[in-house]
């Protein structure tokens, strides 16, 4: 055996085993045709390899016509191969090029049996020893061309075409990956194809005198081709280790993160859960995962899974749901907790699932009603603080009806002294001191309802009523101070809700305020007190003085804690009144009006009970 | 004493309040006029008539004070009773300086709030009573001659007809005659009243010429 018959078996073996390695990967993939199409190559490679050795070795022209004739066989089977693999692989090349190429080769196929002794000679006459470089002989052919020849010529030709066209197109789809491909499968196969095929063409034509030589270049197609399907292959290992990475950061950011993570299949089981799930739920992970995602909501909460289109599994973007108070979840023992849950869909190749991030808010609720105590409690010591302020009017209040009911009762006595008694006044005078000792009654309970301490309550409030009622207490203090107060109420106004003592202990305040802001003017001291249905359901009452106004710096600070005009007082009048007013969910502000006076604004949401 | 009713105003904003003192003045016999403010007051009171206002310092409009300024502008000689529901002594001592009769507190009790009103009635009258002598001598002052005027000037003076003949410069027959025309138009019985009178109309004070 010479080094060439070496070399042939070699390329053979190797185009054979890369066959064999594709076809394993396709058995396994079953979806990588292009694993099978190179199969076929590499087979048709190995075969064509062989048919090429037994020409070499024929020692007859009848011997070496019939392996000739029978090589066209693989290598109809190695171009029809190349066709479909680039056509398919790549998804690119003509598809009349493609079928043109192959019809020409099948044709050539058809006249490589039925013309001359085969497709490229009409006859051999004889068998010529040729001396290879390194002493290695082998036999070439000597006779007659078949003029049918041309037919597979022009096949390879149309191959060439298919080729070139395709790998432009692949070339010009940009990116690296296709730039590459288009230049090892497309420059490997016009080259080889180019030059085996042009040799052959100049042997069979006589013009050369040697021996075609067709194997080295399938084998480097194969080589090539290869090269091709192997770097996808490599490709889709680093893909799986990305993949992989890229799993784990988001298992470690999943595990990171300081919220409850749950990911719920459309069954509504739970499909992946983290440690803070773990915890908050009070489950061992292994019994989370699998479970229904129900079983963490009290039953009180579920609903029958009828009942849930999920409209947020289509949604496209994530969602809040029971941001309110009334989001509760279940622990395994039986506890339950308040929570805030945000879900998003997640749409991926093995179907939808959904992402809910619970976060458990017991301690900020609990934050959050230690902060309402402790405004209310402030709320209701300023609220005492005032009331001293107020004594005198309070006790005019009071001294009025007792005036009438003294002065009645002994209008009554007098009248029943004289004689005859004056019995026919008596009735009326009776109905008067009742009514005067209803009205101190409800002096003293307005007194102690705003001095006593309690738990604010949500009840409808008429602002307007709130207004009379507020300014009737305060009449003895206006009057004390001349300021004239002028109500401007909008009638029909819807009512607010919300706890009826710190309200009015808010308008109080900014009646006073704007008393206060007036003490240094002799004249105008005139303030009004206004009601106005604002648009959007909400509810404003206003208090306008004309005092000298505020400067524009201050019109927010001046609801700072400790800030104060004042020589007595803390500053801390308005700065609780705003929070009151905050949580009635409204707001409170200053405007300036040029060339004097301010208002304060107190905004409500319009609502009723309920 | 006076055949005029004796007559109560009442000014108070607070209707509970206003109805049963008024109740209680009527009971004590009084007539009650009553207002709501300072300003119905002053435009539907009688002046010409003796009588006293119980008036409340707190209201809204023109106060009581403001109320009493605008009485004293017009020189009423209308005695005040003040009620308040707090005594505050600042505003009592004002009141006071500007001649209130009285400042009670409020609830008022009814021996207190009668006493005073009897007490201002009185004064009203007496005020009344003396502003009419004052107006009738007026009057009769108005009715003498020239030489009858000279003439009760000198008797008011203190000096003999004969003195006041010379001082005149005629008779002393003459002086008796003016002086009697004098006792008869002033209304005197004796001389001795004659003189009372000219010193009420404030003619005796001067020395004559």
């Amino acid at each position: 055996m010479n080094w060439v018959e070496t070399v042939w078996i070699g390329m053979c073996a190797a185009s054979l085993a890369l066959g064999a390695i594709h076809l394993f990967v396709w058995f396994k993939q079953k979806t990588g045709y292009a694993h099978l199409l190179f199969f076929a190559l590499a087979v048709s490679a190995t075969a064509f390899g062989a048919f090429e050795l037994a020409m070499m070795r024929s020692l007859s022209p009848a011997s070496y016509a019939t392996a000739l004739r029978w090589a066209h066989v693989p290598l109809a089977l190695f171009v029809l191969s190349i066709v479909w693999f680039v056509y398919f692989h790549f998804g690119a090349g003509k598809l009349w090029l493609a079928l043109a190429a192959c019809g020409l080769r099948l044709a050539g196929l058809a006249l490589n049996f039925v013309t001359g002794v085969n497709v490229n000679f009409r006859e051999v006459s004889s068998m010529d020893p040729v001396t290879f470089w390194g002493g290695a002989v082998v036999s070439g052919p000597v006779g007659v061309a078949n003029p049918w020849a041309i037919v597979p010529q022009m096949g390879n030709l149309l191959l060439v075409a298919f080729v070139v066209d395709a790998a432009v197109t692949l070339w010009r789809r940009g990116g690296a990956d296709a730039r590459r491909r288009a230049a090892v499968v497309g420059g490997s196969l016009v080259v080889c194809i180019a030059a085996v095929a042009g040799f052959a063409a100049l042997i069979t034509l006589g013009l050369v005198h040697g021996l075609t030589i067709v194997m080295p270049g399938v084998f480097i197609v194969v080589v090539a081709m290869g090269y091709e399907l192997g770097w996808d292959m490599i490709m889709a290992a680093q893909l799986a280790t990305q993949l992989r990475a890229s799993e784990q950061r988001f298992r470690a950011v999943v595990e990171a993160v300081p919220s409850a993570i749950l990911v719920v299949d459309e069954q509504g089981l739970i499909t992946l859960a983290n440690q803070q799930a773990e915890a908050m739920f009070g489950y061992p992970r292994a019994e989370l995962i699998g479970q229904a995602m129900d079983r963490l909501i009290p039953e009180r909460f579920q609903r029958p899974v009828a009942d849930r289109p999920s409209p947020w599994m289509a949604g496209p973007q994530g969602e809040a749901v029971g941001t309110g108070p009334d989001l509760l979840a279940r622990r395994k023992d039986g506890r339950e907790f308040p929570v805030e849950a945000m879900l998003a869909p997640l749409q991926t190749g093995t179907g939808a699932f959904v992402l809910a991030s619970v976060l458990d808010i017991t301690e900020r609720r609990r934050l959050e009603q230690a902060t309402a105590r402790q405004r209310d409690e402030l709320a209701h010591l300023s609220r005492v603080a005032m009331l001293g302020e107020l004594s005198g009017s309070l006790a005019h209040e009071l001294n009025q009806p007792l005036t009438a009911i003294l002065s009645n009762a002994q209008a009554a006595q007098r009248f029943m002294a004289l004689s005859p008694p004056r019995i026919d006044k008596l009735p009326e005078i009776l109905v008067d001191i009742v009514k005067a000792d209803h009205r101190a009654g409800s002096v003293i309970q307005r007194l102690r309802a705003m001095l006593r301490k309690e738990e604010p309550t949500r009840q409808a409030v008429d602002l307007n009523a709130l207004v009379e009622d507020s300014m009737r207490l305060l009449r003895s203090d206006l009057l004390g101070r001349h300021v004239r107060a002028q109500p401007d109420l909008e009638a029909g106004l819807p009512p607010v809700v919300g706890d009826r003592n710190q309200l009015q202990q808010v308008l109080l305040n900014l009646v006073l305020n704007a008393c206060d802001a007036m003490d240094g003017q002799a004249t105008d001291r005139r303030l009004t007190v206004r009601t106005r249905q604002s648009d959007q359901g909400r509810v404003e009452v206003s208090v306008s003085d004309h005092g000298p106004g505020i400067p524009e710096a201050d019109l927010d600070r001046l609801f700072d804690p400790f800030v104060t005009t004042k020589a007595q007082g803390l500053g801390l009048g308005l700065t609780i009144c705003r929070s009151i007013v905050q949580a009635h969910g409204g707001r409170l502000w200053a405007t300036h009006h040029a060339p004097r006076g301010a208002t304060l604004h107190c905004e409500l949401p319009a609502g009723r009970v309920g | 004493m006076d055949a005029w009713a004796p007559r109560v105003y009442l000014v108070d904003d607070d209707p509970d309040v206003r109805k049963a003192i008024g109740r209680l003045l009527e009971s004590a016999g009084l007539e009650v006029a009553s207002f709501a403010s300072a300003q119905q007051f002053l435009d539907g009171y009688d002046r010409s008539a003796p009588a006293c206002l119980v008036l409340d310092l707190a209201m809204p409009g023109l106060n009581g004070l403001e109320l009493q300024a605008a009485l004293e502008r017009e020189a009423s000689p209308l005695p005040i009773i003040f009620l308040t529901g707090r005594g505050d002594i600042a505003t009592s001592v004002q009141a006071m300086k500007h001649g209130a009769a009285d400042f009670l507190t409020k609830p008022v009790d009814d021996a207190a709030l009668l006493a005073a009103v009897h007490d201002a009635l009185a004064t009203s009258r007496s005020r009344h009573r003396a502003g009419q002598e004052r107006a009738d001598l007026a009057q009769r002052l108005a009715a003498l001659t020239g030489r009858e005027r000279q003439v009760l000037e000198g008797i008011a003076a203190g000096r003999l007809n004969k003195q006041i003949a010379a001082a005149l410069g005629t008779s002393e027959k003459t002086i008796k005659f003016h002086r009697g025309n004098l006792m008869r138009k002033m209304g005197a019985r004796v001389a001795a009243d004659l003189v009372k009178l000219a010193e009420r109309a404030g003619l005796g004070s001067t020395p004559a010429p």
